[in-house]
This record gives structure tokens, C-alpha cells and sequence, in this order.
């Protein structure tokens, strides 16, 4: 079961140690309006173990949203995953730093970690630092992260079928963020907030 | 008045000028197809007819039901009842083809000054286009040409011309990269669709298309300009003997 964590509305955690065979699964939604900086240090202690973190940031004026996500495996045949999405317009700053450490003796780890951002102006700015610190040597490790701008040529194919460019705006950024949504497994949680993130993405 | 009416029409790319003088008129209920060499300029026109971004218009008119087709926005022309089958559809990755279509039929009738569809009003219309195009059940979920095979994709832009009942379709190399049974459900689409006040704008490289959709006028773009008009028998011409053989 994921527990959502609104930034700005919720106390956020911070800090956590995962023992064997625990299941940690948290998204965090920062709303236009709400500039933070969100720490986050999860060590995973114990053997099947299983984090995801995921999250979604939307700033659309002069916010500056930072997350610094540390996850270490300090014991083996733990699992771990980040997915974070988020847009930046205005003139905000949002930044994802996210650090994996899989220490030595920790083995059969899978550590997976994506961050994807898209500007909606000239003057937003977004930093995404990945960071992988592997000293053992079975281990399944990845990550991805990216920055554009919204694509041109799907908005004018939707806009050739007569959805007007906002409205297709709208359908890239929701399209954009509906990964990070299906992290909530309430169904109930995820449709109100799915109509809230829609509601603030029509706002930037 | 016809419904298309190009006139003297000249447009560049990035400063490079591809159509260099067009005269096209297509009345209602006519197919005209406009064939030509790679480079003649056939993909510009249809870019410029529906107001793809890059292609700047340096001369020339364009009415389209009488009115002035380059003071309208690309949702605009699509609302008058323009579309255009794309040569490469594009991929809307996390965009279902039913929230697709949703969206596009709602934002006409607002535009119309309608209400939104009825939830069982859209999807019986969904139902009923997806069978003429020959698609199952679950293209509805899929996401809008993602993962789609050639053939899928231009099925798939037969299906958008049937929810959307455009009065002027344009196809654009609709035939290209698709084997012949996908051409005969493109080409039975598009003739399900003619009607006396409907009309066709066939781009074509090739005149396999045409020997399932007849045209009433056939056009030879060459060097961005139109060097020949007559009826369907040119097409057979430049099967036979190419390109080459039309001045």
C-alpha cells in the first residue's frame, strides 16, 4: 500500500531504515505555489527488502523545489526504485539529486532510478544528478534522466485534429506525469489525485 | 465557389522556396489526386494547408469554404472540416486513442457551441468506426501509434477521418509502406466516406492507390508547380511510362 505524501500539507519522513523483508512505497506530490527541499535517506538493512519512491513536482512561478534522495543497500538481495517526474515553467528551479551506494558485501541488488523533466519556459531551470556508487559486483543498476521541452510535433498532430493547443498542453503534461500516479495503489487516492494534479497542471 | 480554391500559392522551408506559384481548385464531391517525382513539393502542400508550424507562405491565397484558410489555427481548419492523413502519424506516448478522439470531437463541439458527447453516444461511434477500419476492441486502450505497425498507423488515421467527418481529406502518401490488403481497407474507408458533398485530396508518389480510389482529376506537381490537369487516364500515363514523360 503507498502512503502519499503532499509536500507543503504533509510531515514528510526524512529518514528511514528498512529491515528484511519490508516493503517501503511513498510518492510525494509538490503542487504549483510550494517550494521545498526534500531530503530523503533510506538505508535498507535487511535482505528483500523493496523501496520505490516516487514523485512528481510542478512549479510553474518562481518556486525552488529540491530533492536530494539517498538510498543505500546495505544488505543484499534488496530492490530498490526511484521515478520521478516533474515540470518546471515560470521562472522556478526544481532539482533532483538521488544517490544509490550499494555497499560491498551487498549482493543481488536491483536499483533502478529515473528522472524526467520537462520546461515549459525559457527561464525555468532543472538540474537532475544521478549518482551511482557500486562496490559490489552482482548487481542490476540503471538510470535515466532527461530535460526537453514539450514535443512540437505531437502538439500539432492533436492540434490537426482539432484539440487547441492549451488542451494539448494539458494531455502531454498529464500523459507526462500518469506514471508517478500509477505509484498510488489506492484507487480511491488515485483518481482524486490524479483531478487534483490535472487541475494544477491546468493552472501553470 | 469550389470548396478548395489555391491560388498562386508559393511556400518555403527554412528560407529554401519548395512551392513556387500553385492554382488548385477542388469542388464538392470531387477526388483529386496530386501526383509527382520525390521533392516535387506534395508534403509541403498538405503541411501548409493545415498550418504545420515551419512552413512559411510568401504568396498566394487559400479559401477554404470561402474563407481565408491561413487567418485560421491548425484546431481551427479541423473544426471547418479539413484533415489530413498523416505520411508519418505521430506517437503520443501515454495518450489513449479513446481519450484522443474524446478530446477532439469535444473541443469541436465547444467550439460549435455543443455540449460534451454522451459517454454512450462516443463510445457506440468509437465501435462503429473501429469496425469500418478493421480494428479490435482494444486499439480503443492503446496508446495513440505507439507500438503500432506501419500498416495499424494509416488504418489508424482512416479511423480519425471517420470520427471526425471531414468535408476535405487529404491523404498523404497514405499508401506508402502498406501491403495490399491494409491498401484495399484504407481505399474501402475512404470510399465509404464520398459522398456528393465531400471531397479528396490524394498525395501520391505512386498510382497503386488510385486503382481503388478513382480520381476524378489528376495533378502532376513537379519543381513546385502543377505542369499537368487531366482525368484519370494521366495516372495510367505515368505508370506506364513515368515521370519523365509529362512536361
Amino acid at each position: 500500500m503507498s502512503q502519499v505524501f503532499i509536500v507543503g500539507q504533509s510531515e514528510l519522513p526524512g529518514k528511514v531504515r528498512v529491515g528484511r523483508d519490508e516493503v517501503l512505497d511513498w510518492v510525494f506530490v509538490v503542487l504549483p505555489g510550494v517550494s521545498a527541499e526534500i531530503p530523503l535517506e533510506i538505508d535498507i538493512d535487511g535482505p528483500g527488502a523493496e523501496v520505490s519512491l516516487a514523485g512528481l513536482y510542478l512549479c510553474g512561478g518562481d518556486e525552488r523545489v529540491q530533492f536530494d534522495v539517498a538510498v543505500r543497500h546495505n544488505a543484499g538481495d534488496s530492490h530498490s526504485r526511484q521515478f520521478f517526474n516533474g515540470i518546471a515553467g515560470g521562472r522556478s528551479r526544481a532539482a533532483f539529486h538521488g544517490r544509490i551506494l550499494v555497499r560491498p558485501d551487498a549482493q543481488r541488488i536491483r536499483a533502478f532510478q529515473e528522472n524526467h523533466n520537462i520546461l515549459l519556459s525559457e527561464e525555468a531551470r532543472v538540474e537532475t544528478t544521478p549518482q551511482l556508487e557500486i562496490y559490489a559486483d552482482d548487481v542490476e543498476c540503471s538510470h535515466g534522466a532527461t530535460t526537453g521541452f514539450l514535443n512540437q510535433e505531437e502538439q500539432f498532430y492533436m492540434r490537426s485534429r482539432g484539440i487547441p493547443e492549451s488542451e494539448a498542453r494539458v494531455l502531454q503534461m498529464i500523459s507526462f506525469l500518469s506514471p508517478v500516479l500509477a505509484r498510488v495503489s489506492d484507487p480511491a487516492e488515485r483518481e482524486r489525485l490524479s483531478r487534483e494534479v490535472e487541475a494544477a497542471v491546468r493552472s501553470l | 465557389m469550389k470548396l478548395l480554391e489555391i491560388k498562386n500559392l508559393h511556400a518555403s522551408v527554412e528560407g529554401k522556396e519548395i512551392l513556387r506559384g500553385i492554382d488548385l481548385g477542388v469542388g464538392r464531391g470531387e477526388v483529386h489526386a496530386i501526383m509527382g517525382p520525390n521533392g516535387a513539393g506534395k508534403s509541403t502542400l498538405g503541411a501548409v494547408l493545415t498550418g504545420r508550424p515551419g512552413y512559411e507562405v510568401t504568396e498566394g491565397t487559400v479559401t477554404f469554404d470561402g474563407a481565408d484558410l491561413f487567418a485560421m489555427a491548425p484546431e481551427e481548419r479541423s473544426w471547418a472540416g479539413l484533415f489530413l492523413s498523416f505520411q508519418y502519424p505521430v506517437e503520443i506516448p501515454g495518450v489513449s486513442i479513446t481519450n484522443f478522439m474524446k478530446a477532439a470531437l469535444n473541443a469541436r463541439r465547444k467550439a460549435q457551441g455543443l455540449e460534451e458527447m454522451k459517454a454512450g453516444e462516443f463510445l457506440k461511434l468509437m465501435k462503429e468506426k473501429m469496425a469500418f477500419v478493421q480494428m479490435k476492441g482494444e486499439f480503443a486502450k492503446r496508446e495513440v501509434n505507439v507500438g503500432f505497425s506501419g500498416g495499424e498507423k494509416k488504418r489508424n488515421e482512416i479511423f480519425q477521418m471517420a470520427m471526425l467527418d471531414p468535408v476535405l481529406s487529404i491523404l498523404d502518401e497514405t499508401d506508402s509502406g502498406l501491403d495490399v490488403d491494409a491498401l484495399k481497407i484504407v481505399a474501402a474507408g475512404v470510399n465509404a466516406l464520398r459522398t456528393p458533398e465531400k471531397s479528396v485530396l490524394i498525395i501520391t508518389h505512386y498510382q497503386k492507390l488510385l486503382e481503388y480510389i478513382v480520381p476524378d482529376v489528376v495533378h502532376v506537381l513537379k519543381e513546385g508547380r502543377i505542369v499537368r490537369t487531366a482525368g484519370k487516364e494521366l495516372a495510367e500515363q505515368i505508370w506506364r511510362e513515368g515521370f519523365e514523360s509529362i512536361v
